[in-house]
């Protein structure tokens, strides 16, 4: 099965220089756990998640009124290509202890977000291997 | 298999009135996304978790150093006991759509916690079926 079959196409992102808060409210309103931050010109350049807001930016005391993301965005991100076999996700996800991944398409676009959530709606077995090699977080 | 078999068993706890920057700090430091809130008297009185911190504090404006614990955290806290079978603790957490369970002796003390990850080391298959009946959050 492909990975355009089972990514999420909603994708929203937000802009390196928004602040954190704004980053917040739209995964709130959105009932979405990260977010891509592509810049200006189109760049996919990181990606925030809510845990990164919390754990990282109010342990450490950031405002979050007037900290730019990406003062604290995850410049790493993992990608696969929307026609790719969900089993080869899988195993990027497991070979890098991660839950997520920004689905692009040949021209470099990012079309679409796929989760442990959507591969567990396919699979049971593959989302099952990706959890348990993930970094716990309990 | 049984849930003490697999839950975390050492379970790290804050009290409602620390403030939910502090909250934010602990997981920070022990890696962990949520937190039971234990009262003075050893009454487990709801649980904390990172994304609560992000939509119902950042999101909002809120000061995470003067918000406390208890204006935020979730009071419905769903339990099992630790000599339960895992299938049992699937069952629950699938038809409450949750993915985390704070486990209890039969003395009704509280000995672990238990979350779809750690449930992925005993079964990747109702691991994978928890995820596809709660909430998915991108």
């Amino acid at each position: 099965m492909k990975i355009q079959e089972i990514m999420s196409t909603k994708v929203e992102s937000i802009l390196p220089t928004s602040t954190l808060r704004r980053a917040a409210q739209k995964m709130s309103q959105l009932d979405i756990g990260s977010l891509p931050i592509i810049s200006d010109d189109g760049t996919l350049v990181g990606i925030i998640t809510d845990r990164d807001i919390s754990c990282f930016a109010v342990a450490m005391g950031h405002d979050p009124n007037s900290t730019e993301i990406q003062k604290v965005m995850t410049k790493e991100v993992f990608t696969c290509f929307d026609d790719q076999d969900i089993s080869e996700a899988a195993n990027l996800m497991e070979k890098k202890h991660i839950r997520r991944l920004t689905v692009v398409n040949h021209d470099n676009n990012v079309v679409g977000l796929l989760s442990v959530d959507d591969l567990a709606r396919s699979s049971h077995d593959l989302a099952g291997a990706v959890l348990e090699a993930a970094t716990p977080i309990h | 298999m049984k849930i003490q078999e697999i839950m975390s068993a050492k379970v790290q706890t804050i009290s409602p009135d620390a403030t939910t920057k502090e909250a934010a700090r602990l997981m920070h430091d022990q890696h962990i996304g949520s937190l039971p809130v234990i009262s003075a008297e050893g009454e487990l009185l709801g649980i904390i978790t990172d994304r609560d911190i992000c939509c119902k504090v950042v999101a909002t404006g809120r000061d995470a150093g003067w918000t406390k614990v208890n204006e935020v955290m979730h009071k419905d806290i769903a339990t099992c006991f630790d000599d339960q079978e895992i299938g049992d603790a699937a069952e629950l957490m699938t038809n409450q759509h949750i993915r985390r369970l704070a486990i209890l002796s039969r003395d009704n003390s509280m000995t672990g916690f238990l979350s779809v990850d750690d449930l992925a080391h005993g079964s990747h298959d109702l691991a994978g079926s928890v995820l596809v009946a709660t909430n998915p959050v991108h």
